[in-house]
């Protein structure tokens, strides 16, 4: 069995030298990174190991991250797997020229210090509609970081926030405007002292992979 | 992505949404189920939160200084 990491373009700069040794697959002007398969259980180790090969690759290509976890019988299994959705992951790769991924989070800041702190001076009906408004003005808030963050980049898509979160996206950002969307970033949490905003990355673009 | 472990651990969320959630597929074998996906979410969570936790009460040195 092997395992893929990535589609790229092909040729490309050599591979980055890392154990197991990489393999490239040749597609019809795309290739398929591989390793052989090891048996690992999934863990936070094996997740990160993963992911340094993803970025080593990353940093001088162009890439599409394959879902975690791919395997194939062989190498003519990865080319015929590949080759049917060619001209698919080709455009899908020119979206993502030239752009990493960035994730961005929002919770608020001190949980419920927004919340009135003495509900025996008011009806419980008072308390939550105070509660509920309070929650609306973090959302608004987080929507208000939507709209710069995403003039900054090329592509974004919503997630579903977790609870505590408010709010959470993920954007497809130039490689040279990385710094200049952190700055934006930074600016942003200055501005809201309400929220809590975690951004990460440069990720491979992992949520715009898929056509 | 970041140089100290604290940092990796804050986005490691961030990674497994991005491994298990993204990536382009290809037809062939995942190895993780749906289930299984399910379970090691529930796994990393449950490591983040006791790091955490544990970080909180100065049970743990911190993670950085592991290094």
């Amino acid at each position: 069995m092997i395992e893929l990491y990535a589609i790229t373009d092909n040729p490309g700069p050599p591979l980055p030298d890392v154990a197991p040794p990489l393999e490239l697959v040749p597609i019809d002007g795309l290739a398929a990174v591989c390793t052989p398969a090891a048996d690992a259980e999934v863990s936070a180790a094996t997740l990160w190991r993963y992911e340094e090969v993803v970025e080593a690759l990353m940093a001088d290509r162009d890439l599409l991250p394959v879902r975690y976890g791919t395997r194939l019988d062989d190498e003519r299994a990865v080319a015929r797997a590949v080759n049917e959705r060619r001209d698919e992951l080709a455009a899908a790769l020119d979206r993502v020229r030239g752009a990493v991924e960035l994730s961005v989070r929002v919770a608020a800041a001190g949980t419920e210090q927004a919340s009135p702190a003495a509900p025996h001076t008011s009806s419980g009906a008072e308390y939550l509609r105070l509660r509920s408004r309070a929650k609306a003005s973090r959302d608004r808030a987080a929507r208000a970081l939507h709209e710069p963050l995403s003039a900054l980049a090329r592509a974004s898509v919503e997630g579903r926030p977790r609870p505590p979160e408010l709010f959470r996206a993920t954007y497809l950002v130039e490689r040279d405007a990385v710094e200049s969307f952190a700055e934006e970033v930074a600016g942003l949490q200055e501005a809201n002292a309400g929220l809590g905003i975690l951004c990460t990355g440069p990720w491979p673009p992992y949520s715009f992979a898929e056509p | 992505m970041s140089t100290t472990i604290a940092e990796r651990e804050v986005a490691l969320v961030d990674l497994v949404d991005r491994l298990l959630g993204g990536g382009v597929v290809i037809a062939g074998d995942i190895t993780l189920a749906v289930a299984d996906v399910d379970l090691v979410y529930v796994q990393l969570r449950a490591l983040i939160s006791s790091v955490a936790t544990a970080e909180e009460k100065g049970v743990l040195p911190r993670m950085g200084d592991a290094l």
